[in-house]
């Protein structure tokens, strides 16, 4: 990243586009429904077209306000112990002094690779998880310069984009699974109109997890860079967050198999390895830092 | 026609003005805050002496130059007035901690005492986030200052008669390395 960043750029940009996001899900929500009355009797049109509204409705209303309790859920974390993991909670607290935002919530995962995430619908209601592993295997400023990166995608709103895009964009894919699937047991149809919406249903259901994994290529992968240069600016010292990526090179060797896909872009490196890049590559990143 | 495009400039010059004086209040309050916290891990840091003093007493208890010294730090951090010479008091204690935490090396004891461990990390802590203050107090000033510095708000600060805020600095003195004495 050659360009200069703007952090008051990035924020409202964020915040733009989550309300984008929210629309879009909301009219494919919709339009699947549209698509389901279809396939069922005319009758029902209006019925299952205003549950299809109020579900999609409710659906945005429960995922924004509760996005970070789905993807600390999803991956299985603990609310982090005060008394247990000081050094974690002392050096959030030092990292909230030196960029003047409020302290975030803080959770453990169990999970032996090195990384983190960052959730959250605004800094007010942020939470940083980092997994057992990063707790034991980075040392202390090294843990401090990954805590800053998170707490860069929290004051840049990117956790409130990225956990959206997750839980959202996620769960249509998982809608559309599931009509996919109820086709199987369907069987044929024996109206010709109706062939063709299930045909725009699988089609609709095939695109959903490209559509997903499009996404998520396309939104983090700046968003890193922009969150490490955060990390420099609250911590001045980029060779610790150098030393904590060399650290995950070298270590992050075995994928994560408890985390779900559709949460990987919100982590601090991809836990899945050459499955779906949502991060730049590693050396880019250290390249870039070492020029800072 | 006219009339409504003037009275609309008007309502968009006042705007501006009430634009400005809340970035200059918002700012200044920041600039405040910061110095808060500041203070707030100084004060921690002075509550946390008298535990270790006592603690390192029970293990070695003729190192009376080393334990006096971080009394007397610790006695001129509580007694300093304004942030500058605080700061100052507070590098003095932290040289003074250094001495003892070296001094501690020679007593396996003390060493492996866990209120002592404690402690150790606990003031090691604090001093990380004295130094994140510090760097949030000059960042914000540097926002501040900024505002003051540049068009249109040089304007602006003239006429709410904003001036521009010092820097909390280190002097080349405090910065010299810490002389261990044994």
């Amino acid at each position: 990243m050659e360009k200069r960043v703007d952090f008051r750029d990035q924020i409202s940009r964020n915040k733009n586009k989550s309300i984008f996001l929210m629309i879009c899900v909301f009219a494919v929500l919709v339009l699947f429904g549209y698509v389901i009355s279809l396939a069922f009797e005319p009758g029902y049109f209006f019925m299952i077209m205003i549950i299809a509204i109020i579900f999609s409705l409710s659906y945005i209303l429960v995922s924004f306000y509760n996005s970070d309790k789905i993807a600390i859920a999803s991956v299985g974390a603990k609310k982090a112990n005060r008394n247990e993991y000081k050094q974690y909670y002392d050096l959030v607290e030092g990292l909230t002094l030196a960029s003047g935002m409020p302290m975030p919530r803080l959770y453990i995962m169990p999970s032996k690779q090195i990384n983190a995430f960052a959730s959250g619908r605004d800094p007010q209601h942020a939470v940083i998880c980092v997994t057992e592993g990063a707790l034991e295997k980075l040392e202390k400023r090294e843990l401090e310069a990954v805590l800053a990166h998170e707490l860069g995608h929290v004051s840049n709103y990117d956790i409130r984009y990225m956990t959206l895009i997750a839980v959202m964009v996620g769960m249509v894919a998982i809608v559309s699974q599931i009509f996919l699937r109820s086709l199987w047991f369907r069987g044929g149809g024996n109206n010709r109109g109706k062939e063709i919406f299930i045909l725009i249903g699988i089609v609709m259901a095939i695109l959903a997890p490209i559509v997903v994994y499009l996404i998520q290529m396309a939104v983090s992968r700046k968003r890193e860079f922009v969150a490490d240069a955060s990390a420099v600016k609250f911590t001045r010292y980029p060779d610790a967050l150098i030393r904590a990526l060399k650290k995950i090179q070298t270590d992050n060797s075995l994928p994560e198999k408890r985390v779900s896909k559709a949460v990987a872009p919100l982590f601090f490196t991809n836990p899945f390895k050459g499955l779906g890049r949502t991060h730049p590559p590693l050396e880019k990143r250290i390249s870039v830092l070492e020029r800072m | 026609m006219i009339i409504w495009i003037l009275i609309g400039l008007a309502i968009f010059i006042v705007l501006i003005f009430f634009v400005y004086f809340n970035r200059f209040a918002i700012l200044g309050n920041r600039i405040d805050n910061s110095l808060s916290q500041i203070n707030v891990q100084l004060k921690r840091r002075a509550d946390l002496i008298p535990n270790l003093i006592e603690t390192v007493k029970g293990f070695a208890k003729h190192e009376t130059a080393a334990i006096k010294a971080v009394t007397d730090a610790r006695k001129a951090l509580v007694g300093a007035k304004g942030i500058e010479e605080k700061v100052k008091a507070d590098k003095g204690l932290e040289s003074a901690l250094k001495t003892i935490f070296a001094i501690a090396e020679g007593y396996p004891d003390l060493k492996a005492n866990t209120n002592f461990l404690e402690l150790q990390r606990e003031l090691s802590s604090t001093e990380d986030k004295v130094a994140y203050s510090r760097q949030h107090y000059n960042d914000s000033i540097l926002t501040y200052n900024d505002l003051c510095k540049t068009f249109p708000g040089v304007f602006f600060a003239s006429l709410y008669g904003k001036k521009q805020r010092e820097y909390l600095q280190i002097t080349e003195a405090e910065k010299k390395n810490v002389k261990v004495k044994f």
